[in-house]
């Protein structure tokens, strides 16, 4: 081996002794990660250039076709649609109200950790367990939902056997599962504003409200920022409180990306198709990445 | 470093070798494996069943594997024969038989038929034709049934005496059925919500896992109003003719005056609740039903017949053994064993599952059963009108999604009967007209 000159940031060459010695201790977790990971990774985009039912030997090259397909299934663009208005009925939901609770709760109030607990409960819930729940809950004849409506005359509502009302009654769920991770990144990003911004605002002068939108906002956007576009990939990546709640259904109204993938996959085994569809979801996911890792690093050098 | 470099190496390859299975024990005795995906309550007659070929055949093992749901066995079953780990013999739905066969995964029957094992013509014509059509794939005998099964009324005697209909005749035809249906269909105190629901269908989205159950039980109405699913050199879908309409404007009518779209308690919990007074099922309950329903008084009568003729769709569970078997005769003997006549007795009687032979209808110890078991008679004597659905070459799994989609579009109200089915058959019989080998 040539040896390599150190460079700043001191890096080791792999087939040193010592790169060798680190590669040991990696490699039950490198072992786990190319076989699970890498591997089906590589394999699902060759696969997305083939047709192959999984079952059969043969697999036969088609080129761009599965992608062009794609693009002229209507199913795939109401697809993409039923995932963009899940996307966008969370994602502000999710935002506001965690924010709106992470501001209520940084201060000194009783049983504050309680509170921030019992908000904090639904994302340990494993999502099936919470969506069978939840599917009592949307029952139309015993679930609590139509009882409350029932105080103020309203209702029944068909929660999630009416295509009108089933996406929305996923999004509402899809908020009270998350918006405790995101309380908790705001209570950080909170504690991180020096008090003595709003102290010196207050001496001048400065109300609640002008203290929040002037100090708390913009001090808060790389936090906002991060949990904007964690929440987005989150919300594209939806499936098992859809699988529960209605299964794509009714009439499609429902059914989102990941779900038209398993749908290809394990129902109608069309592998290379359903590896092109999740392809698309990625390059849509990398280019939400990329906007992150940009700003991130713009914001950064602001805050410096 | 060479060393460890090799250490590293011996570990990497023995994790990648485990788990190989050996087939052959050291005392000569043969394992079959055998992977199935029956209900839990049949599990014990499963069991009893194995045992008592295991003592007729001290030679062979059976060892059985559960998977819930067929539909998950599948995709099991894909990868064990990616991976060459397939069992010897397993139970598949009838629908996946196809993509077996693409594979070049399991043997065709006709290797053991006329084998030295082999079974006489006239065994084979003793088990009902559409069993055999369900278990066959382009003319070619795949698997052989294990039980039959088909669809029946299940209906609650005392909320029939309640609405003023006679419990001793159930709904004999279509207009029956929906006016009976109407009449047991009960909301007490006018909060829109109903106490009591006269009938159930199993409308369920068409993406879901139940898409393809809500298609099976809309078969047998559409035969009945004198419909057909597809022509005979398969180019072209038939459901959404005459016969097809008339079956999914009951089922839309039905849908829409029960209001079923707001009946989400599963069925059987609702039947057994003395909420639900008809429903549709097959016979693999029974033995879960008599203890769920101890406190109820029902009874099992035949579908109501259709404008054209009575019909029921028969199915059943079916048995193939896999090219990778090592002892594919043994699980052959595991299969003939299991539909001789006097063991099709005693596994119907156990199970709850109809025999797949006549021949177990003249069997004594099953002629007493029936004569004390009206419930399960009925589906016994259901199998005179049992037909079945000759599978298709290509696109099976797909034209059933687009003919759950017609029922959910009609159903829900989106679209008209009519408009919903013709929308539905054009998408089917462009798969049909695509090119073979696309």
């Amino acid at each position: 081996m040539k040896p390599v000159a150190e460079n700043k940031k001191h890096r080791v060459p792999i087939l040193s002794t010592q790169g060798f010695s680190a590669l040991k201790f990696l490699s039950p977790t490198l072992v786990i990660f190319i076989t699970f990971v890498l591997v089906p990774v590589f394999f699902s985009f060759i696969l997305s250039f083939h047709k192959w039912n999984m079952f059969s030997a043969a697999r036969s090259f088609v080129g761009l076709s599965n992608y062009s397909r794609l693009f002229r299934d209507p199913e795939f663009w109401q697809v993409l649609k039923n995932t963009l208005v899940y996307t966008l009925g969370t994602v502000p939901l999710n935002m506001g109200f965690s924010l709106a609770v992470a501001v209520l709760l940084d201060r000194r109030i009783f049983g504050k950790k309680w509170v921030r607990t019992a908000f904090f409960a639904p994302v340990v819930i494993s999502p099936v367990a919470a969506a069978v729940i939840w599917r009592w809950m949307y029952d139309p004849n015993f679930g609590l939902f139509n009882y409350f409506l029932g105080w103020f005359r309203l209702g029944p509502v068909n929660w999630l056997n009416d295509p009108r009302s089933a996406m929305f009654a996923l999004i509402l769920m899809g908020v009270w599962k998350s918006f405790g991770v995101n309380m908790v990144l705001f209570s950080a990003g909170l504690q991180g504003i020096p008090e003595s911004y709003y102290e010196a605002a207050e001496i001048d002068g400065a109300g609640k409200w002008t203290r929040f939108w002037r100090i708390t906002v913009p001090l808060l956007s790389p936090t906002t920022f991060f949990i904007l576009v964690m929440s987005m990939i989150g919300s594209f990546q939806v499936f098992d409180t859809v699988w529960v709640l209605t299964s794509g259904g009714p009439l499609g109204s429902t059914k989102v990306m990941v779900f038209y993938i398993y749908e290809h996959a394990f129902k109608f085994f069309e592998m290379g198709y359903a590896s092109a569809v999740a392809y698309v979801l990625f390059a849509m996911l990398a280019f939400l990445a990329l906007i992150q890792v940009k700003a991130m690093k713009s914001s950064v050098l602001d805050a410096t | 470093m060479r060393r460890s470099a090799a250490v590293f190496l011996v570990v990497l390859i023995s994790i990648l070798r485990c788990g190989k299975p050996s087939d052959q024990a050291a005392d000569g005795r043969v394992t079959v494996v055998f992977w199935h995906s029956f209900v839990s309550s049949t599990i014990p007659a499963l069991n009893d069943l194995i045992v008592q070929f295991e003592n007729a055949h001290p030679g062979i093992d059976i060892k059985t594997q559960y998977v819930p749901t067929g539909d998950a066995l599948i995709q099991k079953l894909i990868t064990a024969v990616q991976s060459k780990t397939a069992p010897d013999i397993s139970w598949v739905h009838a629908n996946y038989i196809e993509s077996l066969v693409e594979a070049d995964a399991i043997y065709p029957m006709s290797r053991f038929i006329q084998g030295r094992n082999g079974l006489n013509a006239g065994d084979l014509a003793d088990i009902y034709p559409a069993l055999l059509q369900y278990a066959s794939w382009k003319d070619t005998l795949y698997s052989m049934p294990m039980e039959a099964t088909n669809l029946a009324l299940l209906y609650n005697k005392t909320l029939f005496s309640q609405a003023g209909l006679d419990p001793a005749k159930p709904p004999q035809n279509w207009d029956e059925l929906h006016g009976f249906a109407k009449k047991m269909t009960v909301d007490s105190n006018g909060d829109g919500k109903f106490d009591q629901v006269g009938f159930f269908l199993p409308v369920f989205p068409a993406a879901g896992p139940n898409g393809p159950w809500m298609v099976w039980q809309w078969f047998p109405y559409l035969w009945q109003a004198g419909g057909a699913y597809i022509n005979d050199p398969q180019t072209e879908v038939l459901y959404n003719g005459p016969g097809g309409r008339a079956a999914l404007a009951l089922w839309r009518n039905l849908y829409r005056d029960l209001r079923l779209n707001a009946f989400t308690t599963d069925y059987d919990v609702a039947f057994a609740s003395g909420r639900l007074a008809m429903v549709m099922d097959g016979p693999w309950n029974l033995p879960r039903f008599e203890r769920l329903l101890a406190n109820v008084d029902w009874a099992v009568a035949p579908l109501p017949a259709g404008p054209d003729r009575r019909a029921t769709i028969v199915g059943g569970e079916y048995l193939t053994i896999f090219k990778q078997s090592a002892n594919p005769d043994s699980a052959w003997a595991f299969l003939k064993w299991i539909i001789r006549p006097d063991v099709q007795a005693k596994w119907a009687i156990k199970s709850g599952y109809l025999p797949v032979r006549r021949a177990v209808l003249n069997d004594p110890e099953f002629q007493v059963y029936i004569q004390a078991n009206p419930k399960y008679r009925a589906f016994v004597e259901q199998m005179e009108f049992g037909e079945s659905q000759k599978p298709i070459d290509r696109f099976g799994l797909e034209i059933d999604r687009h003919i759950a989609e017609a029922i959910e579009n009609a159903c829900l109200g989106q679209k008209d009967v009519a408009e919903a089915l013709e929308e539905s058959a054009q998408k089917s019989n462009r798969l049909l007209q695509s090119p073979v080998g696309e």
